[in-house]
């Protein structure tokens, strides 16, 4: 089936979703008050689950992550109004590097950077990111759907036909919605280790920031997440990295990832030490790129 | 907002059941776009496939001093969708809106914490095995 069929598809279906005033609809299509009576007994609702089934069974791949821009709110409800923007160093970040991994991190740390930057970049800047991810897409394997996706984008910035309020929607979306459910030629490692570049990123900002202004404290909320760690590190320490050599980033990725795990799992809040160690060890990763 | 359409849809309609999840995820996008003007944000948006009686659970983090807002839609097939979240000892503790196949959770913390978001397709419409449902969680 090819995109335009594709489209036509999606359209009937559009159609068949959001037409309310059609005369007389069929059984359950009416929104929100479908009588149960016509279809299927309604199950009794759902109690106390399982824990172990659930952690088994959950998906992890769509919910778990925080966006950066998120990042950047929880941090300004934590009291601490700096612009993470202001804190993204100049990285000569290696675009040839043809290791999927590093491509997946690398591209993570992009798109942090471009969500972070998007109300503020020059149009220079912006595109110099949607290029990079462009890059990072294709060597991916990300197909032909995102590579024009993102040629749209970069066409209507460069004529400036699309504001940054605009623009910053879309690339949320982007980042949370559509990268997580690409499939990258069947290697479900990309999504998690490009989730893993942008969440390092922004804890080495976030960690930066709290130090900064003087509340390490105030990261607390942000950096202890062992399931976002754990989840990362599963995908790095399985799949195909267990049968090949591990590149250089991936496996600074996993002993980062292990300390942030360790000051994640502690009952202490953080302080100015355990900050620079959430600096310097992801900073180590951050630097291969 | 063309291309994106195509985009998605391309993602979504590989299968009758795909096509399913794309009248869901059609049907929820709007939602949030919509919210965009409210000041909500989007972490993330999927669909997924269930039989009635069925359940997908989400992991999901959310951090402190932000408002969460989960919404979904179901696709006409299902006639009774269902929305919880649960703790990681599996205890239930919120229950989304009764609102037939759209219901929605407003979330808020005080502490970072890590929560399940469990997805239950309680009735289905008639002659309905399976349909699609799509889930987004929005912050602001």
């Amino acid at each position: 089936m090819d995109l335009r069929t594709l489209t036509l598809a999606g359209l009937l279906a559009l159609v068949s979703a959001c037409t309310t005033e059609q005369p007389a609809p069929p059984a359950g299509d009416t929104p929100g008050d479908a009588p149960p009576a016509e279809g299927t007994e309604a199950a009794a609702p759902l109690g106390d689950l399982d824990p172990a089934e659930l952690s088994k069974s959950s998906e992890k791949r769509y919910a778990l992550v925080p966006s950066p821009v998120e990042t950047q709110g929880a941090l300004e409800s934590a009291g601490i109004d700096t612009k993470l923007a202001t804190l993204i160093p100049q990285r000569d970040m290696d675009f040839d590097d043809e290791d999927i991994d590093d491509i997946a991190v690398r591209t993570g740390v992009v798109i942090a950077d471009m969500l972070l930057t998007v109300k503020t970049s020059s149009n220079e800047q912006l595109l110099t990111h949607l290029d990079h991810i462009k890059v990072g897409m294709k060597g991916l394997d990300g197909g032909s759907d995102i590579d024009r996706t993102l040629d749209d984008i970069i066409e209507r910035v460069k004529g400036e036909a699309v504001s940054r309020a605009e623009l910053l929607k879309e690339l949320d979306e982007i980042s949370g919605a559509i990268i997580p459910e690409l499939e990258f030629n069947g290697n479900e490692r990309v999504v998690p280790l490009i989730q893993a570049g942008s969440w390092l990123q922004g804890s080495n900002l976030v960690a930066r920031a709290t130090k900064a202004a003087g509340k390490p404290s105030a990261a607390d909320g942000i950096l202890k997440q062992p399931k976002v760690v754990d989840y990362f590190i599963e995908y790095v320490t399985k799949g195909e990295g267990k049968d090949k050599a591990p590149a250089a980033v991936t496996e600074k990725l996993e002993s980062s990832l292990r300390t942030l795990k360790e000051l994640a799992e502690s009952p202490d809040s953080l302080d100015d030490g355990k900050l620079d160690t959430v600096i310097q060890v992801t900073e180590d990763v951050l630097a291969l790129l | 907002m063309k291309v994106f359409s195509s985009l998605f849809l391309a993602l979504a309609l590989t299968s009758p059941a795909h096509a399913d999840e794309a009248k869901a995820e059609t049907c929820l996008r709007t939602k949030v776009w919509d919210g965009y003007a409210d000041g909500w944000a989007i972490r993330t948006m999927t669909s997924t496939t269930l039989e009635a009686g069925k359940t997908k659970s989400y992991l999901v983090t959310l951090y402190p001093g932000k408002e969460y807002f989960i919404q979904t839609c179901g696709a006409p097939g299902i006639a009774e969708l269902d929305v919880l979240l649960y703790d990681t000892e599996g205890k239930v503790v919120q229950r989304g809106t009764s609102a037939g196949r759209e219901p929605t959770l407003t979330l808020s913390s005080d502490k970072m914490a890590s929560y399940y978001v469990v997805l239950h397709a309680r009735a289905m419409a008639a002659d309905t095995k399976s349909a699609g449902v799509a889930l987004a969680v929005t912050y602001r």
